[in-house]
């Protein structure tokens, strides 16, 4: 809609007065003036009756899987509901099932890639299609240039794995996550133990903002206060996880992995303690000819007593645990980070920390990660299972030109920037539609729609090599699910990140060229990006985030002064990697000095018209060094020049 | 059905939790569920935007400076003022005495009402709210396409030029009320109900109940040492003066308590200076 202001407002009404009479007058159309009376009188949508009642639902918004009742009017779904409460991403739930741009047949591409030109062809033809050309790649031995992304480990996520897997292809990846990136940087992902510990030191993991698994994280945050366990968050913006934390301890942007090296220098230099981890003899020789206290202490900001008081307060507790993991939603890779926070566990032998693995999910690939792929590797084929690779990634440009060469198939409810490259877009159900082991379908499928499961099964079923290798039924996949089970012996791996230890003492260093540091914040609900297609989203964002058009990033107000910048003023941002387009101001200490916070999940291209073209996506900019371990980029925190 | 004229007793309120809030927003999502709350294209446009939760991010940088910084996020919606009864002027909150239509008024449960097909569209209501907790639908409510399945029958969707705001959800009371009626519970004072905010919150930050009911968790929690109300000056004084105050002068005596341990927090909504 366009944007009107009270005063144009008040303008159009003396106008279409105006216009009533003069119609009146001049053209002999007596009504036009009560049509305008009628639509602020009377005009009023009535939603359609119907009877009352509740049904369940098992949510498939995150890998948890909650069950939840739907409000049924008739048979509308007009609410989701649940004793325990609901998270937002489940709630969407509704938004997305009624979304009038949700794609309801499956579509094939009409016109130029990215263009968003499609016409809708039947299933039949759509999966005859895409069989044939993924057989035709199997037959010419060329099976391995078949790539997939997935969003998440969900059910449909492993059968998605298992396909192209058995077609012989090694190119399966997973959107960064907390999991992915921790499996692979340490051999399992951290199977967090919070009711049992006391003392928690976070390295800027937002754990109530949704890192994690959300709704755990939410009932153990009330055991917390309950059970007094102490919180300490380190971070170099102040976010919600801060405010609840006993202690904040600021840091310098990007310096969460030097704290770590310095604290873990303390544990082993003065209280002789050691990781049974391997390598740990040439990391900890390294992290101490390195990392001296002193050094840590100007890198990251925090008084060297201070942080002794920190490592003497872990030590002290009597089951600590630390924490590592960044964004509520977004993840950053680097490994050496990860390693060196989980140390920090191995040295007091906390009780709360475990690797485990999931049976159904291997995180190896012919790549170390997505991001390395994107970057590094090749396909011809590739499928999108509800990912959005080219508005997650910092090589998102790059992927692009990479999608527009190949076939394309996206699995995706609602355009977005990596379906509009698609060749065949697949329609997928919306929880409230789907059937699963535990509940009925709430609401008839949208049109066409079918659920993901069953199109991944369908698929392989067409495809020679596949045709046996996957549960016949999507009640069958729920058998084969994914356990839990052990994860391997955590190792430094010494030798893959011996060099990212040792640079960053180089990338924190002075940088005349680039002097400020840009990092991302998350805002309610918005998180890395999935929410902004869901108008009561955008209805719930902060002005201080996004205002009349307005996209705000924070400064902090010494800094603000120091280069110029007052509170709304415009600013532009560059870094090596290049610009971001025009945002505004907001100055605040929530925010290091020296520091740019800029909200993630903003700057779509084409996740509909509610998403798109509100704010910027700083990943654009944001540092692309992929990390040697969990080939996905450590972009988290970015050297960049402000004007 | 005739229900028994039973004394209704009902003071309906709210304690919020600011301690317990993640800032997740589900409360905010969920009341424009409940409440058919209209779409439009950019809702980020905040004066345009029609909405009865508004998810406030709050900081203490006014006064303290980085490390010492703190967040908190605080659900705000109509704080069902009581107001105070000042002479011969009966107790009412500063919106209702200035509606010329009685599209505004409290009910015998306590519920600051508000009638969106009555409503003249002055905005004198919005004018006298302290706590900008009205709305006015500049713009014709619109809900594009197959956003209209989700809408609720509960809740009658406003014209345009019409004041909207938080009820505390009061349709559902009544949904309450009827079901208890047909099952035969005839003594309203045994219902209960919990509004969409409440229900929704995971961390169970939002409390629902009666203030009447000395029982109730919100009564108990109204009166604890955490509770603080929204910039309602005249709490801040000895119990002997802020009876010779409000004998004098109107206060808006809201019914939303909010309950925090953090000094800052507490300052902020009192509009003092952080120590
Ligand atoms: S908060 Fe505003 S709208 Fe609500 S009762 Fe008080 S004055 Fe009226
Ligand atoms: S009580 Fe109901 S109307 Fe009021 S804020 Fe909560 S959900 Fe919205
Ligand atoms: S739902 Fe609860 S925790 Fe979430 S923002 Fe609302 S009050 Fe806070």
């Amino acid at each position: 809609m366009k944007k009107i202001d009270r005063k144009d407002f008040l303008k159009i009404g003396g106008g279409a007065v105006v216009g009533g009479l003069a119609g009146y007058t001049l053209s002999g159309a007596p009504f036009l003036g009560f049509q305008w009376l009628v639509e602020w009188s009377q005009d009023q949508y009535v939603p359609a009756p119907g009877i009352e009642k509740y049904v369940q639902a098992v949510s498939d918004s995150c890998t948890n899987g909650c069950k939840v009742s739907v409000r049924m009017i008739g048979n509308r779904a007009v609410k989701i509901e649940s004793k325990d409460g609901v998270c937002p991403a489940c709630l969407n739930g509704l938004q997305l099932l009624y979304h009038p741009e949700r794609i309801s047949t499956p579509m094939k591409i009409s016109g130029k890639k990215g263009s968003g030109n499609y016409q809708p062809v039947s299933w039949d033809q759509a999966l005859k299609d895409i069989s044939s050309k993924m057989n035709a790649l199997v037959n010419e031995g060329k099976a391995n240039t078949i790539a997939a992304v997935n969003k998440n480990e969900s059910l449909n996520g492993q059968l998605m794995e298992k396909f192209v897997r058995n077609a012989g292809s090694n190119n399966v990846y997973y959107e960064p996550s907390l999991n992915s990136i921790t499996s692979n940087a340490l051999g399992g992902y951290v199977k967090y133990d919070f009711a049992k510990t006391d003392f928690i030191l976070s390295f800027g993991a937002k754990l109530v903002e949704g890192w994690g698994n959300a709704v755990e994280m939410q009932k153990q945050f009330l055991n917390w206060k309950k059970n007094n366990v102490k919180i300490v968050q380190a971070d170099s913006v102040c976010t919600r996880t801060g405010g609840i934390a006993n202690e904040f301890v600021g840091i310098n942007p990007g310096t969460e992995a030097v704290l770590a090296f310095g604290m873990a220098n303390y544990l082993i230099t003065a209280k002789r303690m050691t990781s049974s981890g391997d390598d740990f003899a040439k990391w900890s020789q390294l992290i101490i000819n390195k990392y001296p206290l002193g050094k840590v202490a100007k890198l990251t900001g925090v008084a060297e007593d201070k942080i002794k008081k920190l490592a003497d307060d872990f030590a002290a507790a009597k089951n600590p645990v630390a924490v590592a993991g960044k964004g509520a939603h977004g993840v950053s890779g680097s490994s050496a980070e990860i390693i060196a926070v989980y140390c920090l566990n191995t040295l007091v032998k906390s009780g709360a920390a475990t690797l485990v693995k999931n049976s159904a999910v291997s995180y190896t690939a012919e790549f170390a990660g997505l991001d390395k792929f994107i970057k590094e590797g090749s396909f011809s084929m590739m499928f999108l299972n509800g990912s959005d690779p080219v508005y997650k990634s910092v090589y998102g440009e790059e992927l692009k030109k990479k999608l527009e060469k190949a076939f394309v198939v996206a699995i995706a409810p609602l355009m977005n920037d990596s379906a509009v490259y698609a060749d065949y877009i697949l329609p997928p159900l919306s929880f409230l539609e789907a059937e699963t082991p535990e509940s009925k379908p709430a609401v008839k499928a949208l049109k066409e729609s079918k659920d993901a499961k069953e199109i991944i099964i369908s698929l392989a079923a067409m495809v020679d090599k596949t045709k046996n290798a996957l549960p016949k039924t999507s009640a069958d996949a729920y058998k084969s699910a994914g356990r839990e089970t052990a994860g391997g012996k955590f190792s430094f791996n010494f030798e893959k990140i011996k060099a990212d230890i040792e640079a960053y003492e180089k990338k924190l260093g002075q940088n005349a060229e680039y002097p400020v540091t840009l990092v991302p914040y998350e805002a309610p609900l918005v998180g890395d990006g999935d929410g902004l297609a869901f108008p009561y989203v955008l209805k719930s964002i902060d002005p201080s985030v996004l205002n009349l058009g307005k996209f705000y990033v924070m400064m902090n107000k010494e800094t603000g002064k120091k280069h110029g910048f007052s509170e709304g003023s415009s600013i532009k941002i560059s870094s090596a990697r290049g610009k971001l387009g025009k945002a505004y101001v907001h100055l605040s200490d929530v925010v290091a000095p020296e520091t740019v916070a800029i909200p993630l999940g903003f700057g779509h291209e084409s996740y509909t018209k509610y998403g798109n073209e509100k704010g910027l996506n700083p990943k654009k900019i944001m540092t692309a060094d992929v990390d040697p371990l969990t080939g996905a980029a450590d972009w988290w925190s970015t050297r960049v020049k402000i004007s | 059905m005739i229900v028994k004229d039973s004394a209704m007793k009902r003071k309906w309120g709210m304690a919020i939790d600011l301690d317990k809030c993640t800032g997740c927003g589900a409360c905010s999502i969920a009341c424009n569920q409940e409440n058919n709350m209209p779409i439009f294209e950019d809702d980020s446009d905040v004066p345009k935007r029609v909405a009865f939760l508004e998810l406030m991010k709050v900081t203490n940088d006014r006064d303290a400076k980085f490390p010492d910084v703190k967040t908190a996020f605080l659900p705000k919606m109509c704080q069902q003022c009581e107001g105070n009864a000042v002479g011969k002027h009966k107790a009412d909150p500063p919106c209702v005495s200035v509606c010329p239509a009685v599209a505004t008024d409290v009910g015998d449960d306590g519920v600051v009402s508000q009638i969106w097909s009555r409503c003249i569209g002055c905005r004198y209501c919005q004018t006298a709210c302290p706590y900008e907790a009205r709305v006015f639908n500049w713009w014709k409510p619109e809900y594009e396409g197959s956003f209209k399945n989700s809408l609720s029958t509960d809740v009658s969707v406003a014209s345009r030029g019409t004041i909207v705001k938080c009820t505390f959800c009061s349709h559902i009371w009544k949904r309450e009320r009827d079901k208890a009626t047909a099952n035969g519970i005839l003594d309203i004072n045994a219902v209960l109900y919990t509004p969409a905010c409440a229900s929704a919150c995971p961390t169970g930050a939002i409390i629902f109940g009666d203030l009447n009911d000395p029982e109730s968790e919100v009564s108990k929690l109204a009166k604890s040492d955490r509770a603080v109300r929204l910039v309602n000056t005249v709490d801040d004084e000895t119990p002997e003066k802020q009876k010779a105050l409000m004998s004098k002068k109107q206060y808006a005596n809201p019914k939303v308590y909010y309950l925090t341990s953090q000094k800052w927090l507490r300052d902020m909504m009192r509009f003092k200076k952080n120590s």
